[in-house]
């Protein structure tokens, strides 16, 4: 087992790995990670998910931009790629997850931002549905339906597209009213996600999976109190 | 009191500097309404493939509401579908769904081999654009000025291959990305030629896809200036270059890049740029397309265009393509404001 000093040191270096974009150094403390007895569960989320947070505020602030941010994605990939198996094989399970349908809706075919939230979900260790991009609203209905997912995550990059995400959370909600809705994108904020009727709204990478914990976890008091 | 220009004079002479009885209200990139189109029963989905149909939307804007200029194309598929791209015209949707590009023609620019036709004026949609312009030169050309918009270089690589990629790309390899940057420059200075030739009073480069939201100041100096200065130089003036988003970092650089005029949306802090740039770069733009144009109030139209000009633009111009359910009200208020307040 690694003392709490080297725990401590793997996830800060993961963290920094995940920021400065180096896979290499990601794969190296990964593995270190799993030959050293660091929960697994603990690194992803407590150093991959830690950077990327961090690099986050960083493209608030300005100092990153999308180049730098996908990146970071990449070196986060990397890493989960590495302890991911090892987290099943634990038998460990996440404190909150759920099932979420993702795509861009369509009339829009940017998807830079729809896949750095996956990207969030895959680390929180959500089953993520990817519908990609350009995807007619009929098609979150019925992935939905489908797969029963607590969560649809719609995003719409244009001011242009994001006139459908309305009709779509409509036709949702008369298929399954307890389905929660979530909205992201460029032109999306708070007000619109609620003018909407949507559920929550997701700000950046960063909060999209706070947010849709938050949901789930109504999602299954409600659950419990009618039973 | 200085002799009232019609539209058209009003903006060639600003575009040439020169003196005029106001500022003139209109835009280089696609202003058309649902209100303009009503009023001559068009359909969204049939005007972007359609010389006839697409000149008479884009005239509309004018019949209808005085704005000073008339603008085609609407889409940003037509330099990618002239390259090869199939485009989604979403002909199953009566609502306002823009084309998009179906797929790249690779997902990574190391297998990316662009083949630009001999021919771009008989290329894809490229000849009903020019066809578009000789009609309107044709129908409204002696009451306003016709604009044509091509896509900045950076722009239509990201339509053509996976934009995240290129932007990795960008960063890790640049020379891989100026290499194909050098093919699409020649692409958009031919197109702008074969709008020009066919009439077109200014063209727009539309640079939307390297904003400060997207880029760093510091890759937009190295990766997209070059491209962009190159292009400007080559395309006779009066030419606009107008890129969206947050611009605020880039807004001394857009300026050296040597176009008429710089066009930027309701994010950049117009004031502070005025300040950048000097008093004889002219800026463009600053209205909200969006919140302003289609959820706002006349009242509160009136206010905007009030601020943008106190703030120093040299002509009122919606901050990006105008959304088309900008309301009848709204577009009235954007035209009678620059009345009121852009005499000079």
């Amino acid at each position: 087992m690694a003392t709490e000093e080297r725990t401590k040191e793997i996830l800060k270096g993961l963290q920094d790995a995940v920021i400065n974009f180096d896979e290499d150094k990601v794969r190296e403390l990964c593995h270190a990670a799993i030959n050293e007895g660091v929960d697994p569960y603990v690194a992803t989320m407590d150093g991959l998910a830690a950077g990327m947070l961090e690099v986050g505020e960083m493209y608030n602030k300005k100092e990153y931009f999308v180049p730098e941010m996908l990146m970071c994605a990449d070196a986060l990939y990397a890493g989960l790629d590495i302890l991911k198996p090892a987290i099943v094989a634990s038998g460990r399970k996440a404190k909150v997850s759920g099932t979420v349908v993702i795509g861009v809706v369509e009339g829009d075919v940017h998807d830079i931002g729809k896949n750095l939230i996956k990207m969030m979900f895959d680390v929180a260790g959500w089953n993520v549905y990817d519908l990609g991009k350009d995807v007619p609203l009929e098609k979150f209905v019925e992935e939905q339906l489908k797969t029963g997912s607590d969560i649809v995550a719609m995003s719409a990059m244009m001011t242009t597209s994001m006139l459908g995400m309305p009709k779509a959370i409509e036709m949702i909600r008369a298929k399954n009213p307890k389905c929660r809705i979530m909205l992201g994108g460029a032109p999306i904020n708070l007000d619109v996600a609620k003018k909407y009727g949507a559920d929550g709204y997701a700000e950046s990478a960063g909060t999209a999976v706070d947010e849709a914990m938050k949901l789930i976890e109504m999602l299954r008091k409600e659950e419990a109190a009618a039973e | 009191m200085k002799a009232e220009l019609n539209s058209r004079e009003r903006v060639l002479r600003l575009f040439r500097k020169e003196e005029i009885d106001r500022l003139p209200v209109f835009s280089g990139l696609g202003n058309i309404t649902v209100t303009g189109l009503n009023k001559c029963g068009l359909r969204f989905v049939d005007i972007h493939a359609d010389a006839r149909k697409m000149a008479q939307a884009a005239a509309t804007t004018f019949q209808v509401f005085g704005f000073e200029c008339a603008v085609v194309p609407f889409d940003f598929g037509v330099e990618p579908e002239a390259l090869g791209c199939e485009v989604n015209f979403y002909p199953q949707r009566d609502d306002v769904v823009y084309p998009t590009i179906k797929q790249h023609l690779a997902e990574h620019i190391e297998d990316l081999k662009v083949e630009v036709p001999a021919d771009l004026a008989r290329a894809g949609r490229i000849p009903v654009v020019a066809e578009a312009i000789r009609l309107l030169k044709k129908e409204v050309g002696k009451d306003i000025a016709v604009g044509a918009v091509i896509l900045g270089p950076y722009t239509l690589a990201g339509q053509i291959t996976n934009p995240g990629n290129m932007a990795k790309l960008a960063y890790k390899k640049p020379a891989l990305v100026h290499k194909l940057l050098d093919i699409l420059d020649e692409v958009e200075i031919e197109t702008a030629r074969i709008y020009r030739e066919a009439g077109a009073d200014y063209i727009t480069i539309h640079e939307m896809a390297a904003g400060g939201d997207i880029l760093s100041p510091s890759m937009f100096r190295t990766v997209v200036r070059p491209h962009l200065e190159r292009i400007i130089a080559a395309v006779p003036s009066p030419r606009v270059l107008h890129i969206c988003g947050d611009t605020d970092g880039i807004t001394e650089q857009m300026a050296i890049c040597g176009a008429d005029a710089i066009s930027v949306e309701q994010k950049n802090h117009l004031a502070e740029s005025r300040k950048k740039v000097g008093p004889d770069v002219h800026i463009y733009g600053n209205i909200d397309t969006y919140s302003l144009m289609v959820k706002g109030k006349p009242e509160d139209v009136d206010s905007a265009v009030k601020q943008a000009i106190a703030d120093g633009v040299n002509a009122v111009w919606p901050g990006c393509d105008l959304w088309p359910t900008a309301t009848k009200e709204n577009m009235e208020a954007l035209v009678a404001a620059t009345r009121k307040y852009g005499k000079l």
